[in-house]
């Protein structure tokens, strides 16, 4: 593909990409009155934040293993009151060795 | 006046802050789409250029797809990227009932250029009315790590080791659950929101039929409408409640 097709693809993408977040924002100024509604987008943040990660988690990286490990390693220490970071990091860490040990000894 | 310059640092410290654990979260994300660019035959001036205007990880993979396939038609790329990321749609309309009314149309504009998922995710956490400084604090480290990311993704595509940069995969999700579990914890709504999520979203993606039929971006906004509607039927929120 030539160098000017593919920066017209970038700016059409970046364009896409620039309405979908700005209109609703931009444009939705005023308080939703309506009850139903208002529940609903309380609720939104939720429902999508899981719909994202499962069932995906568990294929997040090739290891099964590792992934449900790091996953219930991220679920125990949020359940605990741990920070972001901390539950980012250790999860990842899990993930790390339980990938290692699994390609060292082949399970 | 003095005061309110104060308060106004201190509002972006706050944010700047909460950033930190997106950006460590968005390096590797950035770094593997530096690769795949890479790989995809984009030079390293056009990778940067597209990973900066458009801020998207599962967009850009989705573009790159495209590029690789050769596909020609300009409207196939618009379509893609919309329905990859509709879900955008949602969560400017939620975040948009909880900006401080001070907030001008041009913030608005600027801001709604950084709002991603974990942007969104963290921010809505907060109580009350959310702050332009605030909001710019979150923003500022995602979009630094985001862009050094992929630079680094282009040019070092070698170097990271697979088993470091593989584990990473993990990190966003991590992150996820560190916000959903202890909502879950304290309100029985969202409890039940999460759990009617978490049915639908395996029950789509594991039957054949609708997983060739939608994308996964569809399957995200089918289960979050469906699930954030039985909710908001089953409790609806008080006025009086700042959430």
């Amino acid at each position: 593909m030539n160098y000017s097709k593919l920066l017209i693809i970038i700016f059409i993408c970046a364009l896409v990409m620039y309405l979908l977040r700005m209109l609703p924002l931009v444009f939705c100024k005023g308080k939703i009155k309506n009850k139903f509604l208002q529940s609903f987008l309380t609720y939104v943040p939720y429902a999508v934040l899981t719909s994202m990660t499962i069932p995906e988690v568990f294929s997040c990286t090739p290891n099964f293993l590792a992934c449900t490990l790091g996953f219930g390693t991220a679920v125990l220490l949020a359940y605990f009151g741990q920070g972001l970071l901390t539950v980012a990091l250790s999860s990842t860490a899990v993930v790390f060795v339980i990938g290692q040990l699994v390609e060292h000894f082949k399970f | 006046m003095q005061e309110s310059v104060t308060e106004t640092k201190n509002n972006f410290k706050k944010g700047f802050k909460e950033g930190l654990p997106i950006a460590l979260g968005y390096f590797p994300v950035a770094f593997a789409c530096g690769v795949t660019a890479n790989k995809a035959g984009l030079t390293l001036w056009l990778n940067q250029l597209m990973s900066c205007l458009t801020y998207t990880g599962s967009g850009i993979l989705a573009i790159l797809n495209l590029i690789q396939g050769g596909e020609v038609f300009l409207f196939t790329y618009a379509l893609t990227l919309f329905v990859v990321n509709c879900r955008y749609i949602l969560f400017s309309l939620a975040l948009a009932q909880r900006l401080d009314r001070n907030m001008g149309t041009l913030q608005r504009m600027i801001f709604s250029f950084f709002n991603t998922d974990e942007i969104f995710a963290i921010v809505t956490q907060q109580k009350g009315d959310l702050k332009a400084p605030y909001l710019f604090g979150v923003a500022t480290l995602p979009y630094i790590s985001w862009a050094i990311g992929t630079l680094a993704g282009c040019l070092f595509t070698d170097i990271m080791p697979i088993s470091v940069s593989t584990a990473m995969g993990i990190i966003v999700y991590a992150m996820f659950t560190a916000i959903i579990v202890p909502a879950v914890k304290t309100s029985k709504p969202v409890l039940c929101v999460v759990a009617i999520s978490v049915f639908l979203s395996i029950i789509l993606e594991c039957i054949p039929a609708v997983k060739q039929m939608l994308s996964s971006g569809w399957i995200i906004i089918i289960c979050t409408i469906i699930a954030s509607s039985i909710g908001a039927v089953l409790f609806p929120v008080n006025d009086e409640e700042d959430q």
